[in-house]
């Protein structure tokens, strides 16, 4: 091998920490760009294709309970494929031997074999029960610990129990795709059905359609004539939902925050490049001697510049070997968590090539860019420079304005008689003494920090939303009935009960909001507390409350927008509602959680009267004396109990904020994604001042000797460069803390958009900003132990022999 | 004869905050073909820097060093970095007392490493005549070592290998047997003589008074101007 | 200023043992082997002395002076400072050690470059803890303006000339007082100018009664210390030599003492007898020898004294002969010399010249004097026969 390029490879080779550090740096950039984008690729391709795998249903319509014949009306209906049954119910479900309840949505099936839309994947046992039986999705095991083969015990609306036996576990991507809350699924058989006080008929309607199944116009068209000619046949229609075959109802959120995620990958790559430019800047510091020498026996800027260049590609290269098939599994492995927590089921393991291609890429170009300068910088030095070894000596010139700064405020000090201990005086001044280097640490580190302190106002301002969207729903306990009782009635004995305080009876309509043409637009559930409720506080954008005399009036959350973005107060709006198309004012626009749809308010007085049901009511809501989760819950479960003993129909009771709860869960899945990049980001930061601080301890080593010839002891020479290491965290988050505001509110604001489709008030919390001071001390301080140690370990020979 | 190096009053100011210094103060020299040459003085009288002036290595503020070698003339501070680099290469090889040997480089590696950048000789050629120059300063058993396995005297003789791989006509030294016992120093001398007696052309920086008579012809520096009788202070 | 003084006179205890070295052997490995840089070196420097070590790159006269300081270890031997065993201390403690007692000045001044010159010389004071922390920029300041620096104490080190540079590491050196300054080529990368105000300072800081021990190049240093001890191939060259044989390369002194019988002569014993043959060249290395000269009568002149350094017989060797005097040692205590064979005197002229040429000289003038001496108002002769410088 020619001599030059020996000396390339001896130089990777020779100083192993060097180049691990520097492969490392390109790695992490690389490693987080390819499991991202890998996963990304991975997610957004098998999303859909294991959706649409499963022939998800692109109408869904609840309504009246209906038989197999008027299914069977159905089934050749115009551009409708196929047409399957259901009967869906909650039920509270326990594994034989728990305490605890769980509402379970049961899923009945006339045949599980001839099942042709919303596909089950088995994943244990059978996947289709036999009379008696039950097979239970895959997320009932999070919530019960249950197993197949065990008995799993049912609790009818009259009290009494059944107990069906768990002969299989399944997956079932579609039927609750859209719905973050929905209760976990299982399956029984049609006739089953009875034993649990269930009629053997269907109250649900799936339908596929024969062509356009991801045209939105198109299915809402078909919908449209569906339900028509369903209502016209004597049927009320509840609730319904309409979605693409091919485009998971929740693959926007997903996309979003792997487009969060993605955006901190491109960071982490920011940031490792600057790592990577300081440290090739002091190899090649290091260099300069080698470099002078190589010029001096006639080696040209070229030669050098390309001798360096073809390091950095090595460095390069290695790094890829590193992180392209670690990426690949890490894309996987993140694939496989989301996909697991969406409950849809990847293709299975392989390369993503767009992702490798941009692996390749990165790792590359990046060191290559961050590494250009220094190699350019370093080419330049003069024979002379670089054999004196002391180019900062010889670069003439007087102090910069910078010390003559520092210069001026020490001695005002000392005039007014205080004097900074020198060794102190050291570490400042060493602090600022290479700018570019302390510029490239302190943006890492500030970038780390700012995400960090962010990631955490943002989880707290999540919160603080869902909270609010918890005015909403302030009551303690929401007491269900499977037929309405009177308002008197429930109230006098709720009373009896411990502890409550007020009961409120809630009516409830269901209705399509049409655009002007007539056709649907969305569906709008209408609530209907009693106007003087105390239970909703809502965030009114626009426009007033409910009042009693409120006629075909409602309050409208502003998920409208979407379908009339110029709407204002005062307008009226198209309603089907009871299959009548009604004109209704809109008095007030609030804020809300968009993921059910369309929210709106309308006066108890005003829809329980329309309904027939003046006084009367399938829903309260409860107060209690104590507003705590274990009250409430206890609560639930008493008043349940006492209302079935008392011989109400009780369908079920929910503690208050059990709601909240199951939505905070979902959101700390995400912060928990933010939360490991800032630690990554972090990590790399701490990287970047560790390697700065042994470089400045390398470049200073003769200083260092000096000190110790002069009475420093190994104590005096470690403080120094800790105190120098620590500041520099100080610093860092003095500036991460004014970054943090703007990266909150951008961090806040996307996942805000992707999640709830709506801006959010930004909340800031003290926390981030405390742990971050914690653990920047922390990182600072352990990043310049290892080089104050090995400051502290050079004999003062070694030294000033140091050239 | 026409003297190979030539210097006309070479000037050479360094500016510092302190002030300018002047480390040259208008130096006239010139040094013929196949000279072994020295140039005296104590550390900081600015024979170092004198040397730098020869081989391009520091720019000159004023004057004009001229060398002719290798058939061409060359006016050294007219030519340009690269042009230098080349240039240095093939007509002067250089020697300094910290010897500069790459340290990630074996012997014969380093011995090649002039060649390999001039160009001046193939690839298989220039490893032959690398191990050749090495069995001339007696290493050539350990041409596949580091540096850093052989001693000081041994290194200080692969430099001077390496000085020799573009067999330039000029050879330059700047206290090369500083580091050295003065056994081991003296070896380093015979060589040089042997050298010149090939036809080199050598100039020596020395601080040393005593080798004063192993020079052709000898110049004192004192605060950066020659001094008038070369010959008065003695060694201690 | 405050009550304590810049600098502590130390009048007491002059010319007690400071500093001791017993067979300091330094060995360096490496990849290559080993390589002795120091071969045993005893060294003995009295308080209030100024010494300066000299000796060609190489020598090892670095390494000797890191011996000294406690910069480096010693393969062998052992540092006596003041009663304290250097090596036996830890490296902290060293360094608290060092930053008391010595005072280092370097060749290329080592300030640091982020302190302006009055925070480097407070420095010291602050890492031993010596002085009240309020005190400390006073006396700083005081130390500046003995060395001339007090109008440029604000300045960053880049921002003066290198002699004011190293006026500074002088400043820094003593800002903890210490009775010992160590210096390695102070004047190594200063113009003549700058020396000479360096050579000031270390002269006065001896007069004040420092202890003062420097490595240095420059005969225009050597000349003002007190004593110069040679160094050549990690070896002291025996004083004596060095004195009597001043021309002489090192490594030929050594080979002198090499060559040499060292002999010891009682108080009043003779050692050369008038008209004897004569077949040794004699250096004292201690003790005082009287060169008496027999007059055409019967009575004895004491002509001349010699001591230390001073030589004898070569007169003799080089133009054959008798004793021309009678040498004996002085009464006041035992004699020490170096005996060196006629055959290894007539080596030595044959391989320096410069030396056969001085010793001539000093032949001639011996001579004369000599035939001055014999002429009754010959003048007073004590002293004259001594060396030449």
């Amino acid at each position: 091998m020619r001599p030059r390029w020996q000396k390339v490879l001896s130089d990777i080779w020779d100083n192993k920490v060097r180049t691990l550090l520097v492969v490392l740096s390109i790695a992490v950039g690389v490693l987080a760009i390819g499991v991202i984008a890998g996963a990304y690729v991975i997610i957004s391709h098998d999303m859909s294709v294991s959706y649409a795998a499963k022939n998800p249903a692109n109408i869904e319509i609840r309504m009246d309970d209906f038989d197999e014949d008027f299914l069977n009306t159905l089934r050749d209906f115009d551009g409708v494929a196929d047409v399957e049954g259901r009967r869906v119910f909650g039920m509270r479900a326990r594994r034989v031997g728990d305490t605890a309840w769980k509402v379970l949505d049961i899923v009945a099936f006339k045949d599980f074999k001839a099942n042709t839309i919303n596909l089950l994947e088995p994943v244990r046992g059978v996947p289709a029960p036999e009379k008696g039986q039950i097979v239970l999705e895959k997320t009932v095991l999070e919530e019960i610990s249950i197993a197949v083969g065990d008995e799993l015990e049912v609790e009818l609306p009259d009290g009494t129990t059944r107990r069906l036996e768990v002969v299989g576990v399944v997956l079932d991507s579609s039927t609750s795709a859209a719905d973050f809350l929905a209760a976990p699924l299982a399956y029984i058989t049609l006739d089953t059905a009875p034993s649990l006080g269930q009629p053997e008929l269907y109250n649900r309607l799936y339908a596929t359609l024969s062509e356009g199944q991801d045209d939105d116009a198109h299915i809402r068209a078909v919908f449209a004539d569906l339900k028509d000619t369903i209502e016209k046949s004597g049927y009320d229609v509840g609730l319904t939902r309409r979605s693409k075959t091919h485009e998971h109802p929740l693959a926007s959120i997903v996309n979003a925050v792997l487009g969060i995620l993605m955006a901190l990958g491109v960071l982490i790559v920011f940031l490792s490049s600057s790592l990577i430019a300081n440290t090739l800047s002091a190899l090649l510091q290091q260099h300069m001697r080698h470099i002078g020498v190589i010029k001096l026996i006639g080696g040209r800027n070229r030669q050098v510049f390309l001798m360096y260049l073809s390091l950095i590609f090595a460095f390069g290269v290695m790094a890829l070997l590193i992180a392209v098939p670690l990426g690949g599994q890490g894309a996987y492995a993140l694939a496989q968590f989301i996909a697991d927590q969406m409950s849809f089921s990847l293709l299975g393991y392989r390369i993503v090539p767009i992702s490798f291609v941009i692996q390749i890429a990165i790792g590359m170009l990046v060191p290559l860019v961050a590494g250009f300068v220094p190699v350019v910088r370093g080419t330049r030095v003069t024979v002379l420079q670089a054999i004196s070894g002391d180019a900062l000596r010889l670069q003439a010139g007087g102090p910069t304005r910078w010390e003559r700064f520092q210069l001026r405020v020490t001695q005002a000090l000392a005039r007014r008689g205080i004097h900074v201990p020198r060794p102190l005086l050291i570490s400042l001044r060493n602090t600022f003494r290479r700018r570019g280097r302390l510029a490239l640490t302190l943006f890492t580190l500030t970038m780390g920090g700012a995400i960090f302190i962010s990631v955490f106002n943002v989880r707290v301002t999540l919160n603080e939303y869902v909270r609010q969207v918890g005015n909403y729903f302030l009551a303690d306990v929401t007491l269900d009935f499977e037929r309405p009782y009177r308002l008197d009635e429930i109230r006098q004995y709720a009373m009896r009960l411990d502890g409550v305080t007020w009961v409120e009876g809630w009516a409830y309509a269901s209705a399509e909001i049409l655009y002007p043409d007539g056709t649907v637009a969305d569906n709008i559930n209408i609530l209907a507390p009693p106007a003087n409720s105390g239970l909703v506080s809502p965030l009114m954008i626009s426009g007033r409350w409910i009042t009693p005399q409120d006629r075909q009036k409602l309050v409208i959350s502003e998920g409208i927008f979407d379908y009339y973005p110029d709407l204002k107060v005062g307008d009226t709006l198209p309603l089907k509602i009871n299959a009548r198309e009604e004109a209704w004012e809109v008095v007030g626009i609030f804020k809300f959680i968009g993921v059910e749809g369309i929210l709106g308010y309308a006066p108890y007085e005003y829809i329980a009267a329309e309904q027939n049901l003046a006084r009367r009511s399938y829903s309260y809501r409860l107060v209690a004396e104590r507003h705590d989760r274990a009250y409430q819950k206890q609560l639930a479960d008493r008043a349940a109990q006492a209302f079935r003993d008392w011989g109400f129909h009780v369908r079920e009771a929910v503690p208050g904020l059990s709601t909240l709860d199951d939505a905070s869960e979902s959101l700390d899945i995400l912060v928990t994604f933010l939360l490991i990049m800032a630690l990554l980001t972090a990590v790399v930061g701490a990287m970047g001042l560790a390697g700065t601080m042994s470089m400045n301890v390398l470049e200073r080593t003769r200083e260092i000797g000096v000190m110790r010839a002069i009475g420093a002891t190994d104590s005096a020479v470690m403080r120094m460069v800790i105190t120098e290491g620590t500041l520099i965290g100080v610093i860092s988050w003095g500036l991460a803390v004014v970054l943090s505001v703007p990266i909150t509110y951008l961090l806040a604001t996307i996942v805000s958009l992707a999640v709830f489709n709506t801006p959010i008030t930004i909340v800031f919390t003290p926390l981030g900003y405390i742990i971050w001071i914690g653990l920047v001390l922390l990182l600072s301080a352990v990043s310049s132990v290892l080089p104050a140690r090995n400051a502290a370990r050079l004999t003062i020979r070694e030294v000033l022999a140091y050239e | 004869m026409q003297p190979i190096i030539e210097l006309r009053n070479v000037v050479k100011v360094y500016s510092s905050p302190a002030g300018d210094y002047e480390a040259l103060h208008g130096i006239n020299l010139e040094i013929y073909p196949g000279e072994f040459f020295g140039i005296l003085g104590k550390s900081g009288a600015g024979k170092s820097t004198l040397l730098n002036m020869i081989t391009g290595v520091d720019r000159l503020t004023s004057g004009e060093v001229i060398v002719r070698a290798r058939g061409r003339e060359v006016s050294v501070h007219t030519l340009g970095e690269n042009a230098l680099a080349l240039w240095r290469g093939r007509t002067i090889g250089v020697v300094y007392q910290s010897f500069q040997l790459l340290p990630m480089l074996n012997l014969l590696q380093n011995v090649m490493l002039p060649m390999d950048l001039c160009g001046d000789y193939h690839p298989r050629r220039s490893r032959e005549r690398a191990l050749e120059l090495l069995r001339r300063v007696e290493l050539e058993e350990h041409a596949f070592k580091p540096p850093a396995f052989i001693s000081g005297g041994q290194q200080q003789r692969v430099a001077i290998a390496r000085a020799l791989a573009n067999d330039p006509p000029i050879l330059v030294a700047d206290e090369p047997t500083g580091s050295l016992d003065s056994v081991t120093a003296d070896h380093i001398f015979d060589f040089f003589e042997e050298l010149v007696a090939e036809g080199k052309t050598i100039v020596m920086v020395t601080h040393d008074h005593g080798l004063m008579p192993r020079f052709d012809r000898y110049v004192r520096i004192v605060d950066g101007q020659l001094a008038e009788d070369p010959v008065e202070e003695v060694a201690v | 200023m405050s009550e304590t003084p810049l600098l502590e006179r130390r009048a007491a205890d002059v010319g007690a043992p400071l500093i001791e070295m017993r067979d300091i052997v330094k060995t360096f490995r490496n990849a290559a082997g080993e390589f002795t840089v120091l071969k045993g070196i005893n060294l003995t420097v009295r308080r209030g002395e100024f010494v300066s070590v000299i000796g060609k790159s190489g020598s090892g006269k670095s390494t000797l002076l890191n011996m000294l300081t406690g910069i480096d270890h010693p393969t062998s031997g052992k540092v006596i400072v003041d009663g304290v065993d250097v090596y036996a201390m830890n490296e902290s403690q060293r360094s608290l050690w060092r930053g008391r007692n010595l005072g280092i000045v370097f060749q290329f001044f080592q300030l640091l470059p982020m302190l302006t010159l009055l925070e480097n010389v407070m420095l010291p004071m602050d890492y031993v803890g010596m002085y009240d922390f309020a005190e400390r920029p006073e006396r700083a300041m005081e130390l500046l303006r003995m060395v001339g620096l007090e109008e440029h104490a604000h300045k960053l080190p880049q921002a003066v000339s290198t002699g004011q540079q190293q006026s500074t590491a002088i400043a820094r050196a003593l800002a903890t007082d210490p009775p010992i300054i160590v210096a390695d080529e102070p004047t190594g990368n200063l113009d003549t100018r700058a020396s000479d105000r360096i050579i000031e300072l270390f002269s006065e800081l001896s007069r004040q009664g420092k202890t003062i021990v420097m490595v240095t190049h420059d005969p225009m240093m050597t000349r003002r210390t007190s004593r110069t001890v040679i160094l050549t191939d990690g070896e002291v060259v025996n004083e004596a030599v060095a004195k009597a044989l001043p021309l002489l390369p090192h490594p030929m002194m050594r080979e002198v003492e090499r060559r040499a019988e060292k002999r010891v002569y009682s108080p009043g014993e003779l050692i050369l007898r008038a008209q004897a043959p004569v077949e040794h060249f004699f250096i004292i290395v201690s003790g005082t020898v009287e060169v008496l000269h027999r007059r055409a009568g019967a009575r004895t002149w004491r002509v001349a004294k010699l001591s230390a350094g001073d030589f004898f017989g070569e007169i003799e060797l080089l133009r054959g002969g008798k004793a021309i005097a009678s040498v004996r040692a002085a009464d006041d205590g035992p004699v020490e010399v170096l005996v060196l064979s006629r055959q290894d005197f007539h080596w030595l002229m044959e391989r320096s010249v410069l030396t056969e040429e001085a010793i001539t000289r000093i032949v001639q003038q011996r001579l004369e004097e000599g035939r001055r001496a014999r002429r009754p108002q010959g003048g007073i002769l004590g002293g004259l026969f001594r060396r030449e410088k």
